[in-house]
């Protein structure tokens, strides 16, 4: 009990007595772990939208002539057969001629005099979320293609294309910068805490001399380093949600021309915690190597 | 009885420099000894043998029965506990009062945070700082910082009290005080050995002298020379 009390004193005393050294590590903790967080939270939020938009990604088979009650719903059960098709509706001529009216908007007096008929039935195709490609639309469009009465296919190829090189590109980026992200913040941060120690390596030395244990020499420091660890991390979600709701929420809808501003949304709490253990163990492990060589009894 | 034996002792730095060759020695309890010799001469060495802060390449180390040659880095720590230190550059804890470097011993070793405290006052009292105690170390002058470093050192009333040049960057007047000091704790009981190079300071108080020169003892003269009976007692305690 008394070593308990002498650990948590000499955690927080230390942390006073050195305030630069303390204020150093929580900074540059705080700092890279914000960088870290507001980077996660980039990536998800496009990842979201960018799910939002796959959502509209989908394949129109028209018929060339309209079916009977019993062969649509052969055909309909025939398409949602296959594993990648989320939703098969069916869009008789009529919609279709309503729809195409209703785009036109103003101009719709083009269609004055003309009949439904002049468009084509169709079965409209949503699909599951990793079938969502250019890939996996035209894997589909070949097995349907095995049914001659579906020969038309539209799904939108030059969009997909893009949009297939943006994931791409999202996805090499993200790695990238996350990887080099992530290695970055270790090796700042085990830099900085390996300095901090290094500066209070007398300390040690003198600790040594006076017939303090290894252990009873390390564990303040252990301590001190995963409470640095926990405030850094508690500072970085406090700077990353300052930014998230001064700068992101506007700023990402903007760019990625999403009206909903809703739509953008914080770390959500599991990533929240994750943060704070990954300051606490980044605390306590950047500690414990420069210890382990400065240490020696 | 001897508080250090040392048998046929050598030290060669992993680098392959030589620091002590075949040295034999034997301090007996309560002794004030000085170690001396120029700069390189392996003072520092051999007192760096007697608190582990090295081992020997040969030989074999015992402090009262036992021998501390090859110990855990946890025996080493308790065998500390019972050595006081003072050096050159007192060692002290910038960042920390007087008071809480006098204590620092005692806490290591898990003793409660009130006596801790009144035997820190009882050594302050001793070598007379306790008005200093809430001080930082950097606010005293160098005299003053050895006596606190001689306080902490006396805290765990020590059975031996190691110093590496602890005048070295003291003036004169202080060093004498300083030494003075040492005489008094060793009238009470506890071993002293000293390694200094300030041939004057010696003369002025008079002990036993050991001589090192290029790693080898070439002197050990004045009072309480022992009988080299070292090599024989390690030999049975082995």
């Amino acid at each position: 009990m008394k070593r308990l009390r002498y650990f948590i004193q000499r955690t927080i005393l230390s942390m006073i007595q050195s305030p630069l050294l303390s204020g150093a590590t929580i900074g540059t903790i705080a700092v890279a772990l914000m960088l870290l967080a507001f980077f996660t939270l980039i990536v998800l939020n496009v990842q979201n939208i960018t799910q939002q938009w796959s959502r509209d990604i989908q394949v129109t088979v028209y018929l060339e002539r309209v079916p009977s009650t019993n062969k649509l719903e052969q055909w309909q059960q025939e398409i949602e057969r296959h594993s990648v098709v989320e939703n098969v509706t069916y869009i008789s001529q009529e919609e279709a001629f309503e729809r195409f009216r209703t785009r036109l908007g103003q101009n719709d007096d083009l269609l004055d005099g003309l009949l439904p008929e002049i468009l084509p039935a169709s079965f409209e195709l949503s699909l599951t979320e990793e079938a969502r490609s250019e890939r996996g639309a035209e894997n589909l469009v070949q097995e349907l293609k095995k049914n001659p009465v579906f020969s038309d296919f539209r799904y939108g190829q030059d969009w997909l294309k893009r949009y297939d090189a943006f994931m791409f590109l999202l996805k090499l980026t993200g790695t990238l910068a996350g990887g080099f992200l992530i290695f970055a913040t270790l090796f700042i941060i085990s830099n900085t805490i390996k300095l901090t120690i290094y500066a209070r390596r007398d300390e040690l030395e003198i600790m040594t001399l006076i017939g303090a244990t290894p252990m009873f020499i390390k564990i303040p420091f252990l301590t001190e380093g995963a409470l640095q660890g926990i405030i850094g991390a508690l500072l970085a979600l406090g700077g990353c949600h300052a930014l998230y709701y001064f700068f992101l929420k506007k700023g990402l809808s903007a760019l990625l021309t999403t009206t909903a501003a809703s739509n953008i949304s914080f770390l959500p709490v599991p990533l929240q915690l994750g943060v704070i253990l990954l300051g606490f163990l980044l605390g306590i492990c950047g500690s414990m190597l420069p210890l382990r060589k400065f240490v020696r009894i | 009885m001897s508080m250090i034996q040392m048998c046929k002792i050598a030290k060669i730095y992993p680098n392959g420099a030589p620091a002590l060759h075949d040295i034999d020695l034997q301090i007996p309890s309560g002794a004030f000894a000085y170690i001396t010799g120029s700069s390189g001469a392996g003072k520092s060495t051999l007192l760096r043998l007697l608190y582990c802060a090295d081992r020997p390449t040969r030989g074999q180390i015992l402090m009262g029965k036992r021998n501390i040659t090859r110990l855990s880095p946890r025996k080493i720590a308790f065998l500390r506990r019972q050595i006081g230190f003072v050096f050159q550059d007192f060692k002290l804890l910038v960042n920390r009062t007087v008071l809480e470097n006098v204590a620092l011993p005692l806490q290591v070793q898990g003793i409660g945070i009130e006596e801790t405290r009144a035997r820190a006052f009882e050594l302050l009292q001793y070598v007379g700082l306790e008005y200093k105690m809430q001080r930082k170390p950097l606010e005293l002058s160098g005299g003053e910082q050895q006596r606190v470093a001689i306080a902490r050192a006396m805290i765990v009333r020590p059975k031996l009290l190691l110093a590496d040049e602890p005048t070295g960057n003291l003036d004169y007047n202080l060093a004498l005080e300083i030494m003075d000091m040492f005489s008094r704790i060793n009238k009470e009981g506890t071993t002293v050995l000293v390694a200094t190079h300030d041939q004057e300071l010696i003369q002025q108080n008079p002990h036993r002298v050991i001589s090192l020169k290029n790693g080898h003892m070439v002197s050990d003269s004045g009072p309480d020379t022992a009988n080299n009976t070292g090599t024989q007692n390690i030999r049975e305690a082995l």
